[in-house]
């Protein structure tokens, strides 16, 4: 569309850090409006550094000097890169409003254009800036299983690996390899130091050309989106995926097709020969990094949700070495077992608290128990404001319908009074909730299993659950484990009044 | 202002001292109730109150217990207890079992990992299946479970034979090698003289606000932005600059101050085994390459020696 001087033609190169897009731009409009001053003082600073100034070149005196006959900008060009960073410096030492900032940068600085390298470190601060605005979808690399070498696959030995190795120079050329033929793009890999994180930024440029001219002209249709994000949580095999789109944005088909691309690329960047991995759902969505964190990073937590969490935070064993018992918190230490045998419990621990609480009432004393109930089944997750939230949860329940209504209530322990448990919950038929083993329902057809599917949502599902759980609305101890969050997904089938679980080790 | 600092500062360090004191009468306490005679005095002496008499030995027992529990852990290193799963639906009533792995590195216990299991199998009560763990995903449970518990549907034909004894010994053995490995690289960031993990990520976040880019290649070797830093390194000796691992070490990453780099792979049991070194320009350095291989300690002074 837009005419430039030099030839355009198709070629095979990605598109590179130094490349500009216009600062009218709508893309960079928009992101240069979000972000916060300080956010865009430290970027700035960032850009201006030695090692970054070939992909962030700022508009100089010199530059003025050559486009000769221009009339009188806003902001006086700078001499050099140093000035510039003391004129940053200043305004971070002073304080001011973000527009101040902002108009210095676009219409300053880089009035001729902000390239890809600042446009991807600006949208990778505002992502660390609010780690909640993107939807996240968590995968696993997983290896295809070779027939040749299966029995390998079980040995442990001293040098084996059963992560995929994460080179990233060697990711980032196999994924361009893979891509180039198909898209431009611009590519941004970052290795965070403050979280166990490392982000790669896809900004896809659907055209075949990878000159800056395609670049500023492609971008009329806005609704698009324009990059995809990964996110490889350091030592584990998963793999966070998510389509960076604006609130409200609607993404085209288009732009799915074109992430559908990238993603299907990862797992062949990561294939080595005689080793192949695949993408594979871990059945994990939310919102929240914090979440993605918690429940699919690199630490003791994966596979210890709900109430197990008191084995990953080290609340349920003591140090070895902790020979105090007399400390306050003692309450914790049962934990797991506090939903059981509380009353022993506080027995052994105050002899005058059970006096008081008689006094008080029976009142005070069941919502106590309540607390106390909520603690053992949500063990230390689900706190309202931990930042790990998850917003969305759906479950199908693949259990017959409950033949005997009547002995429901009373007795509990037997299995067929199992499903009735569930039946005071408001249960709300979700559309949305995926259909994949109805085959599988079809056939045990001697029993009647309504295709049932319940969806909690709000901004912090199981917190809500807990805390129902400590008004007494839902019973803490007949409640089903998959209400506490334990089974560490946001979709899944209810059998037997438990998640269904694949594989033998959960959260591997 | 003075005064109202003085006060701030006083007491900050009354609070301090209040601490300081409560953990040294819990401490006092627990020696206390350790003491062997004390339950028998318990029962001897005829209290007043019987029930402050049943707390008291309550309290003694609840000591003596744990007493008991910590010196299992401490020496046996994987110990195992049953709990209960409280939900309702859980197989085989809740009953787990829990196995418990200590790691202590350098005369101190660092970290816990548990593994819990339960029994899915109505009929084959002896089989045992994971049911939750807090290992994280760096460590290979996964191949261990398959090779020392039998899986639970299809491969029945070709089951191995549970073993549990071993199963948890090769994963303590993953575990603490993986966490000896992360403290002798530690090691050897002191010994380089860099400066540890607290300042370090201080410094990073300063440097790098969105991480450290991976793919700017173009100017790469102008690392050191600060003027300052530069003369220094140009002037001063050639020293290691940064030495980085991957989450599991099996590969770490030293760079120098001439831009000399290294990239070296390590073995489970912290042996190097091979190691690739070069120039700025990419030149391979053989000797240093040579020098490397050996254990994971000492080679800050292995390949100093130069």
């Amino acid at each position: 569309m837009a005419p430039h001087a030099s030839i355009t033609a198709p070629d095979y190169r990605n598109i590179p850090h130094s490349h500009r897009l216009p600062s009218s731009n709508r893309e960079v409009q928009r992101l240069f409006g979000k972000l916060s001053r300080s956010s865009l003082l430290s970027l700035a600073q960032q850009w201006l550094t030695k090692k970054n100034r070939d992909f962030c070149r700022p508009y100089l005196f010199s530059d003025q000097a050559n486009d000769a006959g221009e009339e009188t900008a806003a902001y006086e060009a700078a001499h050099s890169c140093e000035e510039l960073i003391e004129i940053y410096k200043d305004m971070e030492s002073r304080r001011g409003g973000r527009a101040e900032v902002r108009d210095r940068i676009l219409e300053g600085d880089w009035r001729h254009g902000i390239s890809m390298y600042q446009l991807a470190t600006a949208e990778i601060q505002q992502l660390l800036d609010h780690p909640n605005a993107l939807r996240w979808t968590a995968k696993r690399l997983a290896k295809i299983p070779n027939t040749k070498g299966a029995s390998r696959d079980m040995e442990v030995t001293s040098e084996s690996e059963h992560l995929p190795r994460f080179h990233a120079q060697t990711v980032m050329a196999n994924l361009a390899k893979e891509l180039t033929p198909l898209m431009k793009a611009h590519y941004l890999l970052t290795r965070l130091k403050t979280m166990p994180l490392t982000i790669l930024r896809v900004y896809v440029h659907d055209s075949p050309y990878s000159s800056e001219a395609s670049l500023a002209s492609s971008n009329q249709s806005t609704d698009a989106a324009k990059a995809v994000y990964f996110i490889w949580p350091n030592g584990s095999p998963f793999v966070w995926i998510s389509l960076a789109t604006h609130l409200g944005q609607i993404v085209g088909e288009e732009a799915r097709t074109l992430r559908d691309t990238v993603v299907s690329a990862i797992p062949k960047a990561f294939s080595r020969s005689n080793s192949r991995y695949q993408l594979v759902s871990t059945t994990f969505t939310t919102r929240k990094l914090g979440a993605m964190l918690v429940m699919r990073g690199s630490g003791k937590t994966n596979a210890a949700g709900g109430g197990w969490s008191i084995f990953a935070d080290n609340s349920f064993s003591q140090n070895t070495l902790d020979f105090i018992t007399t400390a306050k918190a003692d309450a914790l230490e049962k934990g797991k077992a506090a939903a059981d045998n509380e009353d022993t419990m506080s027995g052994s621990k105050q002899g005058p608290g059970q006096l008081k609480r008689a006094l008080e009432g029976p009142e005070a004393s069941q919502a106590d128990h309540r607390k106390r109930v909520a603690a053992g089944r949500f063990g230390s997750s689900a706190k309202p404001n931990d930042g790990r939230g998850l917003e969305r949860f759906e479950v199908r329940i693949d259990d017959p319908f409950p033949t005997n209504v009547q002995q429901g209530g009373e007795a509990m322990d037997e299995d067929n009074a199992r499903p009735s448990s569930r039946r005071g919950r408001k249960g709300r038929p979700s559309l949305l909730d995926r259909s994949e083993q109805e085959r599988e329902e079809l056939d045990n057809a001697d029993n009647w299993c309504p295709d049932v599917r319940i969806t909690f949502s709000g901004s912090h599902v199981f917190a809500g659950i807990r805390q129902l759980v400590e008004e007494g609305v839902v019973d803490g101890e007949k409640m089903p484990g998959w209400m506490t969050g334990e089974a560490g997904v946001t979709t899944g089938a209810v059998k037997n009044g438990r998640i269904r679980t694949k594989g033998s080790v959960p959260g591997v | 202002m003075s005064t109202v600092e003085e006060l701030d500062n006083e007491i900050v360090n009354i609070r301090a001292q209040i601490a300081n004191l409560q953990a040294h009468r819990s401490n006092l306490g627990s020696i206390l109730l350790s003491s062997p005679q004390l339950s028998t005095r318990l029962e001897q002496r005829s209290a007043s109150n019987d029930r402050q008499r049943r707390n008291a030995s309550k309290v003694v027992k609840k000591q003596s217990d744990r007493n008991a529990e910590n010196v299992y852990r401490a020496c046996a290193g994987v110990t195992a207890y049953k709990v209960k799963d409280p939900d309702p639906n859980a197989v085989d009533d809740g009953n787990i079992l829990g196995v418990r792995i200590e790691v202590s590195v350098e005369g101190r216990f660092i970290d816990t990992y548990h593994v819990l299991f339960n029994r899915p199998h109505p009929r084959h009560k002896t089989v045992l299946k994971i049911h939750k763990h807090t290992v994280p995903p760096c460590i290979a449970i996964r191949p261990l479970a398959n090779r020392f518990l039998p899986m639970s549907q299809k491969d029945a034909t070709t089951a191995t034979e549970q073993d549990l004894l071993k199963f948890g010994r090769s994963l303590r053995k993953e575990i603490v090698a993986w966490h000896l490995r992360t403290a002798a690289v530690e090691r050897l960031r002191q010994n380089a003289g860099l400066p540890d993990k607290a300042t370090r990520a201080a410094e990073e976040q300063r440097k790098h606000p969105v991480g450290q880019v991976l793919n700017n290649f173009v100017s790469d070797g102008e690392e050191d932005s600060d003027e300052e830093e530069r003369r220094r390194t140009r002037l001063g000796p050639v020293k290691i600059v940064a030495i980085d691992c991957d989450m599991s070490v099996s590969e770490i990453q030293v760079t120098w101050s001439d831009g000399r780099s290294a990239t070296m792979k390590v073995m489970k049991d912290g042996r190097i085994e091979r190691g690739v070194f070069r120039t700025k320009e990419g030149v391979r350095i053989l000797d240093m390459s040579k020098r490397a291989i050996g254990r994971l300690e000492g080679l800050v002074e292995r390949i100093r020696a130069s």
